[in-house]
């Protein structure tokens, strides 16, 4: 049986790391609020960018966008959205599964450090790695996913996707793979924008045509990129909201375990005390007996 | 007329207003209720509100503006009201993304496209500010 000694230290240890794991689980609760709020506050963005696409898209059939244009798959262009520290369950372990089980080339864009570290000791082609943060800033982003386009259109990879844990609920996030380019359907396209539950779009009576300055080519140009690049943007805030919560519930799980493991050694110390205590009321006893 | 300017971070402006000006990639258009159903793509500038006689002030970078009925909608990446621009903030901006302008050799193509758009963006909310003095 361990001594009196080591079990109090043990207690003191296990009481300090509870202590710790209670700090966190708090922190990624009011972090995983904050980037919720933040995926809903892009909403208005994404549906107003749904109906400008549907309105150019009566133009559409004119206009031939390499974005549109499906090529023979030969090199997969993958973003791989992580995170950039651990303590978070088996987020990242279970993207990266996924990935192991790529079978053919790929080229891999990352984002966070888990999934950097993972791309380079597995030796795979990793094109860059960008540095987001905790706060998600849309300038980045963009930066990131023009980069990705870039190579797309000069043809060093054929199509361009992003693997993220997509956020359900705080207990449920699922690894992803959302593909991007070439982009399959306008209509499916402007439904994903616009999100589940979007209302339809209101009727204008206004039934004058369309006037595009400078013309619907140029204005199609730039929207298709913003596209895209509000799509990245919300895989990564959805990454990061299901960071947040994934921690959360370990970091809840690893307190309960510490909470039971106290308990069993405060029992076991009691019960060592009270041994100790009758051991030596015993050998009082014995001692004056013997004396007597 | 109702006036909405969004961007990926937030909706920035709400409000019915009687007349909007836009500076767009070919020059400022002024849009007036019954406009035409109208696209347009917009550079870093200002635009100007109007509504009961008073005009308001919004600095924004580039995007794109939509007209239909008498709904305009403003989509761009960065927008931000005169009050709240922060001239030292942005000045300090602007000649941070200048700096990396002037060593751009190091720089691939897209770096250059985001600085520059800094620049434009700094540059549009300084204009205003002090216009507005």
């Amino acid at each position: 049986m361990p001594n009196l000694k080591e079990i109090r230290t043990r207690i003191k240890s296990v009481k300090n790391t509870r202590q710790i794991t209670k700090a966190m689980e708090l922190v990624a609760a009011s972090k995983m609020k904050k980037a919720q709020q933040s995926a809903l506050s892009g909403q208005p963005y994404a549906a107003l960018l749904a109906e400008t696409l549907a309105n150019i898209s009566t133009r559409i059939e004119e206009l031939d966008h390499p974005f549109f244009e499906e090529r023979e798959v030969k090199t997969r262009g993958i973003i791989l959205v992580t995170t950039d520290r651990g303590l978070c369950g088996p987020l990242n372990g279970n993207l990266i599964r996924e990935v192991q089980k790529i079978e053919g080339a790929a080229k891999f864009v990352s984002v966070g450090r888990k999934g950097k570290q993972f791309l380079s000791r597995s030796s795979r082609e990793l094109l860059a790695d960008f540095e987001i943060g905790d706060s998600v800033q849309y300038i980045k982003i963009k930066q990131l996913t023009e980069f990705m386009i870039e190579k797309y259109l000069a043809g060093e990879v054929d199509t361009v996707e992003v693997w993220y844990p997509r956020y359900i609920n705080i207990l449920i996030q699922s690894p992803t793979k959302a593909k991007l380019l070439p982009i399959a359907g306008l209509g499916e396209m402007i439904t994903e924008l616009r999100g589940k539950n979007a209302k339809p779009f209101e009727d204008s009576d206004d039934d004058r045509n369309f006037k595009y300055e400078p013309d619907p080519k140029t204005i199609l140009n730039e929207l298709l990129p913003l596209f895209v690049i509000r799509q990245v943007y919300q895989a990564v805030l959805s990454a990061r909201a299901s960071e947040h919560s994934a921690r959360m519930v370990a970091m809840k799980t690893a307190k309960d375990n510490a909470n039971k493991l106290l308990d069993a050694l405060t029992l076991q110390f009691n019960k060592a005390r009270q041994a100790a205590i009758t051991q030596e009321i015993l050998e009082i006893a014995a001692a004056t007996a013997g004396s007597e | 007329m109702n006036l909405e300017i969004v961007t990926p971070e937030a909706r920035v402006y709400e409000d019915t207003v009687d007349s909007v000006v836009l500076p767009t990639t070919s020059g400022e258009i002024n849009i007036l209720p019954g406009h035409i159903p109208l696209v347009t793509e917009i550079q870093a500038g200002e635009i100007i509100v109007s509504k009961s006689g008073s005009g308001q002030s919004l600095a924004i970078s580039k995007g794109f503006a939509q007209c239909v009925g008498d709904k305009i909608s403003v989509l761009a990446e960065n927008a931000i009201h005169i009050d709240e621009i922060d001239e030292s903030a942005v000045e300090e901006a602007q000649k941070r993304a200048e700096t990396a302008l002037a060593t751009m050799e190091k720089m691939s193509d897209e770096e250059i496209a985001m600085f520059e758009t800094q620049v434009a963006y700094a540059r549009a909310q300084i204009l205003l500010k002090q216009k507005g003095k």
